[in-house]
């Protein structure tokens, strides 16, 4: 039963990511100056050990953001990018030469934020209108940490029953270059139902 | 200071694990405890030790299946003392270290959801329960934490990921 909804909702997630992606791009694009795409070539579902390997592993620094979802069904939205991928983005998004950013900086922190505000609210917006679910993101909380520290708070928090969580991985690409991060996706389990009758 | 040396064997203590060793080149890890708490357990006498890395506060009754033994504080802690025991560890001498329990979602969050509070404050109930004491602790904060337990000389380590290694 939870099998199926999780797969119903995974489905219909991969079409919110795509169209989440649309409105995302369009939001930075705007925010830099220039066009910016994202891809999202895997909607999956994955255990904690999978979305730390995409990162690069449990110990692996990563920089990111938290939201929550609030509004008819509340869950938990993460964007995470391994330290060098987050300081790539920032070059992207300051518009200098990849390589430029080397260190978890004020400006760096309040760039990453920013992306993450824009990712993962179109994300949330795109989830509330192919659902028809009123949905509000709070604002990002910035993370600066070990992989496995923030993937396993969501756990925590979540529980979730199937033990797995929904992972969307994430290119962001410029005329000059791409990177990568990954957007974690987990509606609290109390939702899911609500979520899956209202994706089928 | 570093921790490692090369003749070491390092044992990964997942998320709802436990492990339990006698062999000193063993260093038990739970890596990156967020709202998660590590608990390490070394009786010199016997010279065998092991660790938890407990995921939530409690089991309010409900029955382990196995597959996770110390997803909650109160089974990771009596499942941890019953190995120990079963392997002649002298309950009275055992030295006890914690830590974790961070709320690394932010103050807000740790506010709301109160999870790395909650688990810290269960493990340190069930242990004195069982009439053990806490010998050290490294609890609460906003970062996450790597606990590593040395067999050799049963010394328990916590790192962050801007801080090196120091004995707890």
């Amino acid at each position: 039963m939870l099998a199926t909804a999780q797969r119903q909702i995974t489905e219909a997630l991969s079409i919110v990511a795509r169209d989440g992606a649309v409105r995302a791009g369009r939001g930075l694009s705007g925010l830099m100056g220039q066009e910016i795409v994202i891809h999202v070539p895997n909607v999956r579902l994955g255990t904690k050990s999978d979305a730390c390997d995409a990162v690069g592993g449990e110990e692996q620094v990563v920089l990111g953001a938290y939201l929550s979802m609030a509004g008819d069904i509340s869950g938990h939205v993460m964007l995470l990018f391994p330290e060098r991928r987050a300081f790539e983005c920032v070059d992207l998004m300051c518009g200098q030469p990849i390589g430029t950013t080397v260190e978890a900086d004020e400006l760096a922190l309040s760039a990453i934020g920013e992306l993450a505000n824009i990712v993962g609210s179109a994300f949330v917006n795109a989830l509330g209108d192919y659902a028809h679910l009123v949905l509000h993101p709070t604002p990002p909380v910035l993370l600066n940490d070990m992989a496995i520290a923030l993937v396993e708070s969501v756990y925590a928090e979540v529980m979730a029953q199937a033990g797995d969580v929904l992972m969307i991985d994430t290119i962001f690409e410029d005329h000059s270059g791409e990177t990568a991060g990954l957007l974690i996706v987990a509606p609290d389990p109390e939702c899911i139902s609500l979520l899956a009758r209202q994706a089928a | 200071m570093s921790t490692l040396v090369t003749d070491q064997r390092r044992v990964s203590v997942g998320i709802g694990q436990i492990a339990v060793s006698t062999d000193p080149t063993d260093v038990l890890v739970a890596y990156g405890l967020g709202s998660c708490v590590g608990v390490t357990f070394y009786d010199p006498g016997t010279r065998s030790g092991g660790m938890v890395h407990v995921l939530l506060p409690d089991s309010e009754g409900r029955v382990s299946d196995g597959k996770e033994p110390a997803r909650y504080a109160d089974w990771g802690v009596a499942a941890l003392l019953a190995e120990l025991t079963r392997r002649g560890a002298s309950r009275a001498s055992l030295v006890i270290k914690v830590a974790g329990g961070a709320a690394v979602l932010g103050p807000a969050n740790a506010e709301k959801f109160k999870i790395g509070a909650r688990n810290a404050e269960a493990i340190k109930e069930q242990l004195k329960r069982l009439g053990l004491r806490v010998t050290a602790e490294d609890l609460g904060g906003t970062k996450g934490r790597t606990m590593e337990l040395h067999m050799a000389a049963g010394r328990t380590y916590v790192r962050t990921a801007a801080s090196s290694p120091t004995e707890l």
